[in-house]
């Protein structure tokens, strides 16, 4: 019997999913053995026109990593669904836009603008910025459009699995490998990750949740027996679905919220504001003026990883 | 044409809900701008309520209870 056949992305990415998927370590030689890599950037040497070349849904699994915020993103999203069978969104930013989605905060000539000519480590005297087409003598290079809007994978095409986290733990990514192999998966639209929220499975102690100030982490050496929240940390378990085996928490740092929210929330961030809010003790308004100070950047922390899925999506765009 | 802001006013049913009641019964006008949801309790509102309201087109939110 034919072996099955695996093809693995990244779109805009850190490079970490494809370094988890290494992190299974001799595991990969098992899933290397089970099934044939027909494409994988990071790390086999196949091009876009192999998979061009190959017939509709003849990729069994395809795992997708990375958002989605260039022409270039979406033609090989648009290729890959049109080629595989199933199509996992794989970490993070495929799921809910993840550290890239952070962009929906500003726009693209913002960040062009940032990028190639402010940030003080330029020089960059002829403000030249990226350009889709540039004539040079051996004829006219083009380079992907980038979008304003960072989007999810599923934005953009329809996916059958989610598997979430900066980067997926390796044991929830052999866990997806053991489901395929095994015929066991679940419906589509699953996400193969815990479906209770990080503060359900988190074994600190929780006493009553009563805060007067918050701390960043840096500013702090918590209590490593006792819930965060409680020690006036902003930690995003209330809002975040478990499954990561408390990576985090178990270093002593706050969740940061990488697993995207629990079901049945709607808006991680909101949801996170509401915990924040009941757990304030405060009812005069210079106390409560204080502790919006005390957390920095609410919009980057409470959105840190679920911007592109959010209720919020983006900020409103200039119009020119 | 003057601005006129669409509001939606979240209102507990036992406060501000039976104060709105009651300005309605007692014939008392005010503008009609605001548009009234009722819930049991304003400990009831749900951030993502107010989000939900922004979407969909309103211009400001006003929670009461
Ligand atoms: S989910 Fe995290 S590890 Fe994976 S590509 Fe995005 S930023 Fe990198
Ligand atoms: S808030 Fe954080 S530390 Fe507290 S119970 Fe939830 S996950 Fe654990
Ligand atoms: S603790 Fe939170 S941020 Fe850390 S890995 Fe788990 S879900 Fe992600």
């Amino acid at each position: 019997m034919a072996k099955p056949k695996l093809a693995l992305y990244w779109a805009a990415a850190c490079g970490g999913c494809d370094v988890a998927v290494l992190d299974t370590n001799e595991k990969i030689l098992d899933i290397a053995s089970l099934v044939d890599i027909v494409f994988w950037p990071i790390a086999v040497d196949f091009k876009y026109h192999h998979v061009k070349a190959m017939a509709d849904k003849s990729i069994d699994l395809c795992l997708f990593n990375g958002a989605i915020r260039s022409t270039e993103q979406e033609e090989i999203a648009t290729l890959l669904r049109a080629k595989s069978k199933v199509l996992v969104a794989f970490g993070a930013c495929a799921c809910h836009g993840g550290i890239p989605a952070l962009a929906n905060f500003t726009s693209r000539a913002e960040i062009l603008q940032r990028v190639y000519i402010e940030a003080p480590s330029n020089s960059n005297e002829q403000k030249t910025l990226p350009q889709l087409q540039t004539k040079v003598a051996e004829g006219e290079l083009e380079l992907p459009e980038l979008f304003d809007d960072v989007k999810t994978l599923a934005q953009v095409v329809p996916v059958e699995y989610y598997v979430p986290g900066c980067p997926p733990p390796v044991d929830l990514i052999l866990k997806l490998v053991d489901l395929y192999a095994t015929g066991k998966l679940p419906p589509a639209g699953a996400t193969v990750a815990s479906d209770k929220s990080l503060c359900d499975e988190c074994d600190r102690i929780k006493e009553e949740k009563k805060v007067t100030k918050f701390y960043r982490p840096h500013e702090i050496i918590p209590d490593p027996k006792k819930c965060l929240l409680e020690q006036g940390i902003i930690c995003c378990g209330p809002a975040t679905r478990g499954g990561c085996g408390m990576r985090c928490i178990k270093a002593n740092m706050p969740c940061r919220g990488c697993f995207g929210p629990p079901p049945g929330v709607v808006d991680q961030g909101a949801k996170m504001l509401s915990a924040i809010a009941s757990i304030y003790q405060g009812n005069d308004t210079a106390g409560i003026n204080r502790m919006l100070e005390e957390v920095v950047d609410p919009a980057g922390t409470f959105y840190r990883f679920g911007m592109a899925d959010s209720m919020l999506k983006r900020k409103r765009l200039q119009k020119s | 044409m003057s601005f006129e802001p669409k509001i939606v006013g979240i209102l507990c049913n036992w406060c501000s809900y039976a104060g709105a009641d009651l300005a309605g019964t007692s014939r008392k006008k005010y503008a009609p701008n605001m548009r009234v949801v009722r819930v049991m309790c304003s400990g009831r509102v749900d951030p993502t309520f107010v989000l939900k309201a922004f979407q969909k087109g309103a211009d400001g939110v006003l929670v009461c209870g």
